[in-house]
């Protein structure tokens, strides 16, 4: 493959921007990918009020401030990753990175969580919201308080078994091609949900069910993986998804993969409930993949 | 030659995807024409100047209103000139400071933001009085409308009001362009319909005062008294405030050439007929007397429409609360900008505290100067609900004097950085020159007219301190509260007015 994998990194000069930077190290570091920080500054035109403020003057400051930002960005950026910095003038951040992510022909977008996350856990920001409703590519959230480890050891795909499974596991295929890094496949039983009368029996049905359904994941994984590395699976069950994730172990070098929901349109991605809720009791960085029938397999 | 170009030295290789922070949104002439009447906001404008003017010159109001419009005009000219010619800067504050150096300059920044602050405490305060009059109305009820009048609920409600503009200031929200289009198309319609509403009954009988239109009422040298004549002339400066962000859209529009001239002329084509028709109607249903409609009601001049509105429109005058509230709503919060950006580009030229120069990393506006900006215009609503008897008036009358003031100082700027190249073609020399001079000369004339005569203790509202008027001690601690606070900053901060941070030149000047 000759052509170098490329992350569009959402910047800003905040805590979340700086996450969004680690992450993006961290991935970069795994991949071999360059970075692409982006600054999206907005446009904004002589805003029309009695006061004759012309928007030049504030823009060409305002231009000034984000080249300083980007500046301090870079300083982040370790020697052994390839980064540029990139000032975008959008309507919105959302879309200036989406202009991106076209524009440089990006395989991911990385973003940080909002700060008011507690817990080191994932509360979504608005433009990470946005954009995990309308990428075409995925995208990689960073949890509050990210650092990017020396090397990332364990992938782990949340897997279920509804029609797209596939795709996400070809995205991850895709990803984890030639690397050594070890693969974990979990799938997520809520038991008690919404049968309040459940058996011991029934539950144990999911569980095995979800087995079963791991196994062929396995076997579809195995013949086609050319990762180097361990792969196991897991059934994680808890009262509810957020109990499930927090029954999994957790390592801080590792990186979690969730399909996007069939809501969303064949070419971008929309986080379904339980990925959102999956959000919430994870600690570690989360990449959502577009599963749609039309998704773009990227690095 | 200037130092505001920004310094390109991240370290990191540096593209731009679209060149310029300029929006890619292109504006016809329909859509240049819209952002001129929002800006005047008419309906806001009219409500606050009626009472007023027709105190100074009473039926010659018409007359006034229209030669107001001439050195608004004349320095307009000027204004498109610079902003030509240093697109680079915006403000008053970074012309004058170019054209004259860091003194005048700062002091016609200084000027800007008080005129920014004065009329977002007005607007406020009509925002307030109309909000309860809506309730009253909804709810049938006119004591809810009275609750206006307790100064406690008032300033506290201000304060409600400044606080949520000045926070989607903050996030840099905008009002897009669908929202502009039906609150202005909104506020026309409502305009018209009370003003045809005004003439029928004046034609039924049943007007209020009614007062026999003149073609008089046109000619604004009848007015009573050269003072007089200054103060009508102030409040008409006030009423066309806004119209010259029409010449200065060109970046956006969709033909930089022939757009901004052409919206600019149908934009005061259009306040003009509505400001003839309202103000004509208005008198011809109210007449100038003191009763209880009457224009010269000093209890209901400051806000006139608000008085009006039921008398002349019936059932339907919560179509005018509802006009004149979501103009000045999206007037205060758009208005918050101005002097926002004034006072973060001073301060990133070192004139002001470096505080002022922050920039939010999340929303990418001057947050600190925002919220400065509301504190102060809530500070100055609340001393002056305190102090004065008629808050509006008084507020607006300073105002027509703060904008005389530092439009003056930019026409005067303009007139001096382009004394070189002025004389070289006719085309430059009157609209560099010629046309800002003379219309400084006219702010001048009316600065300190209006000034002198806001001594007199009966001037505006009648309030006063020590026999004093009070619009001419606001003036003062406003001016002199400038000179202090530059005296300090030049005391605390040298670089600015040792001229390092922004130099001052002319338009021949060569890096």
């Amino acid at each position: 493959m000759t052509r170098v994998a490329n992350y569009v990194v959402a910047y800003e000069a905040t805590e979340r921007g700086n996450e969004a930077i680690e992450l993006g190290v961290a991935l970069a570091r795994l991949t071999g990918a360059e970075l692409r920080l982006c600054l999206v500054l907005p446009h904004s035109s002589a805003v029309p009020a009695k006061v004759g403020a012309s928007a030049s003057d504030f823009q060409a400051l305002l231009e000034e401030q984000g080249l300083e930002w980007l500046a301090q960005a870079a300083l982040r950026i370790p020697a052994d990753v390839v980064a540029t910095t990139n000032l975008l003038w959008a309507d919105s951040a959302t879309e200036g990175l989406l202009q991106a992510v076209e524009r440089f022909d990006s395989d991911r977008i990385i973003v940080g969580a909002s700060r008011r996350g507690i817990l080191n856990r994932f509360t979504i920001g608005s433009v990470a919201n946005s954009l995990l409703h309308a990428s075409p590519v995925p995208v990689a959230l960073a949890p509050h308080g990210y650092r990017a480890p020396e090397q990332i050891t364990r992938i782990t795909c949340a897997i279920g078994t509804r029609p797209g499974w596939r795709t996400l596991l070809d995205s991850v295929l895709a990803f984890s091609e030639g690397l050594t890094v070890d693969l974990r496949f979990v799938t997520l039983v809520e038991v008690d949900a919404y049968r309040t009368h459940a058996t011991g029996g029934e539950a144990v049905a999911d569980e095995n069910e979800s087995g079963a359904h791991l196994r062929t994941v396995l076997d579809y994984f195995s013949t086609h993986s050319r990762a180097h590395g361990d792969i196991t699976t897991e059934v994680a069950s808890g009262h509810n998804v957020e109990a499930a994730v927090e029954a999994l172990d957790w390592q801080e070098t590792e990186i979690a993969f969730v399909g996007s929901s069939r809501l969303a349109q064949p070419t971008t991605i929309f986080l379904g409930i339980t990925a959102h809720r999956m959000l919430h009791a994870l600690p570690v960085p989360l990449i959502v993949v577009p599963t749609g029938t039309h998704a773009r397999l990227t690095r | 030659m200037t130092n505001i170009d920004p310094s390109r030295s991240a370290g990191a290789t540096t593209s731009g995807l679209s060149d310029k922070g300029l929006s890619a949104r292109s504006i016809g002439v329909l859509g240049a024409t819209v952002i001129g009447i929002s800006c005047i906001a008419p309906a806001y404008t009219l409500t606050a100047s009626l009472g007023p003017t027709v105190a100074a010159v009473g039926t010659q109001m018409p007359g006034i209103f229209l030669v107001g419009f001439i050195p608004m005009l004349l320095v307009s000219l000027g204004y498109r000139e610079l902003n030509s010619a240093m697109p680079d800067a915006g403000t008053s504050f970074t012309w004058a400071t170019r054209a004259f150096g860091p003194w005048i300059g700062w002091m016609g920044g200084w000027g800007l933001i008080v005129a920014t602050v004065v009329v977002l405490s007005n607007l406020a305060g009509v925002a307030v009085d109309f909000f309860y009059l809506m309730l009253g109305q909804l709810f049938g009820n006119p004591d809810l409308a009275d609750l206006a009048s307790n100064v406690v609920i008032n300033v506290l409600s201000c304060l409600v009001f400044l606080m949520a503009a000045c926070y989607l200031s903050y996030r840099g929200m905008e009002t897009t362009k669908a929202v502009r289009y039906v609150l202005v198309a909104f506020q026309l319609v409502v305009l018209v319909w009370f003003s045809v509403a005004a003439l029928v009954q004046f034609g039924t009988g049943t007007a209020f005062d009614a007062l026999a239109f003149s073609a008089g009422w046109f000619n604004p040298f009848l007015a009573p008294s050269f003072s007089a004549f200054t103060a009508g002339i102030s409040l008409s400066i006030f009423i066309f405030w806004g119209w010259d962000v029409t010449l200065t859209v060109n970046e956006v529009t969709k033909n930089p050439k022939t757009t901004p001239g052409r919206a600019a002329t149908l934009t005061v084509g259009i306040i003009f007929a509505l400001y003839i028709l309202v103000a004509v109607a208005a008198l011809m249903f109210s007449g100038v007397g003191v009763g209880e409609l009457g224009l010269g009601n000093e209890g209901i001049r400051g806000n006139v429409l608000a008085a009006l509105a039921g008398p002349v429109m019936g059932p339907f005058a919560i179509l005018m609360s509802l006009a004149v509230l979501s103009s000045s709503a999206v007037s205060l919060q758009s208005t918050f900008v101005g002097p926002a950006r004034t006072m973060f580009a001073m301060g990133h030229y070192k004139a002001l505290p470096m505080r002022f120069a922050s920039i939010s990393p999340r929303y990418k506006s001057p947050g600190f100067a925002t919220l400065v900006a509301g504190i102060v215009a809530w500070v100055f609503y609340a001393a002056m609900r305190m102090l004065s008897t008629d808050m509006l008036t008084d507020t607006i009358l300073t105002l027509g004097m703060m904008i005389c003031f530092y439009y003056g100082v930019t026409a005067f700027a303009c007139v001096w950085y382009f004394r070189t190249e002025a004389f070289t073609q006719a085309r430059a020399f009157f609209l560099k020159l010629l046309a800002p001079l003379v219309g400084g000369v006219i702010l001048g004339v009316i600065f300190a007219t209006t000034l002198y005569d806001s001594m007199n203790p009966d001037y505006g509202s009648r309030s006063n301190i020590g026999g004093v008027g009070l619009v001419f001690i606001l003036a003062m601690v406003l001016f002199t509260g400038g000179v202090v606070l530059m005296l300090l900053m030049r005391r605390a901060e040298p670089a600015f007015f040792q001229g390092r941070t922004l130099r001052k030149g002319s338009s021949t000047d060569r890096a």
